[in-house]
């Protein structure tokens, strides 16, 4: 029997495993696709009590994080692509152009 | 067997999600980021939103991961531009640690809950139809902001992607 405890489960793995990735890796992409995995995390999360309690309403909530996602997606890598060209690394430790008084 | 097939779809997005943070070629994390996708739209599958299933594989892995793969091999990374990460997985155990209270208090509070069986019912639940209903009448708002976001997004992408010239002119001066 699928369980909403072992379906919860999963999905908080899922989000602490994307919130690891963008605390610990120092690789623009990675951090990325950690961003994405925490969403997944949550959209499972959704589905799941979408189905708990026989309600609809989550599964367009559902959607419409996965449309923000793609939009999130193409202005995100447009971005690294301006930034890999200007800079020549993904380390985010080097994109810090905006603080004060560091030559970078 | 529902069972065994969720068990094992969780298995699989569990370690999809490992692999993308262990590995540090970030080719191989897309990897393990696209058959996490796929078996979290298995286990949408088997929770009875089929419409889901369809957009989990068109939009992510089909749309979102194949964009991340062909910027990785447009970008043509080598080696050397990899950021060194010598105390990778002392932040992750690190990153472990903070994390693991937080999933206890929310399996405490779900564990709570009356349980109930979840398995695939044969009503139209999550089918195209009642979804796109409930879509149109009462999230119409949503909908439409969305679609701005989109459109946004779309003209966004397109003016930080076009070529740039060398000296910024200053406004008003004519070209």
């Amino acid at each position: 029997m699928i369980s909403v405890t072992s379906l919860a489960f999963v999905s908080m793995i899922l989000f602490s495993i994307g919130a690891i990735g963008v605390i610990s890796r120092r690789n623009i992409f990675v951090i990325y696709m950690s961003l994405e995995m925490m969403l997944n995390g949550v959209n499972l999360f959704l589905v799941t009590f979408a189905r708990y309690h026989f309600n609809m309403d989550p599964q367009i909530i559902t959607i419409m994080v996965i449309a923000i996602a793609a939009a999130e997606a193409a202005i995100f890598l447009s971005v690294i692509i301006l930034l890999f060209r200007s800079k020549k690394s993904l380390d985010t430790d080097i994109f810090n152009t905006l603080t004060q008084g560091e030559k970078s | 067997m529902v069972d065994l097939l969720f068990i094992g779809l969780a298995l699989l997005s569990i370690g999809g999600a490992v692999a993308m943070v262990a590995y540090s070629n970030p080719m191989y994390s897309a990897l393990g980021v696209l058959i996490s996708m796929l078996s979290v739209a298995g286990i949408f599958a088997l929770l009875n939103a089929t419409f889901l299933f369809m957009v989990q594989i068109i939009v992510y892995a089909g749309a979102i991961m194949t964009l991340i793969l062909f910027i990785l091999m447009f970008l043509n990374i080598r080696e050397e531009d990899l950021p060194k990460e010598p105390h990778k997985f002392t932040f992750i155990a690190l990153g472990a640690v903070v994390m693991i209270p937080l999933n206890v208090l929310v399996i405490k509070a779900v564990s709570k809950l009356p349980s109930k069986d979840l398995l695939l019912t044969n009503t139209t639940f999550g089918d195209i139809g009642p979804v796109g209903i409930q879509l149109y009448n009462n999230w119409l708002v949503a909908f439409e902001l969305i679609s701005i976001l989109l459109l946004v997004a779309l003209i966004g992408a397109v003016v930080l992607a076009k070529k740039r010239t060398k000296r910024v002119k200053p406004v008003g001066e004519a070209s």
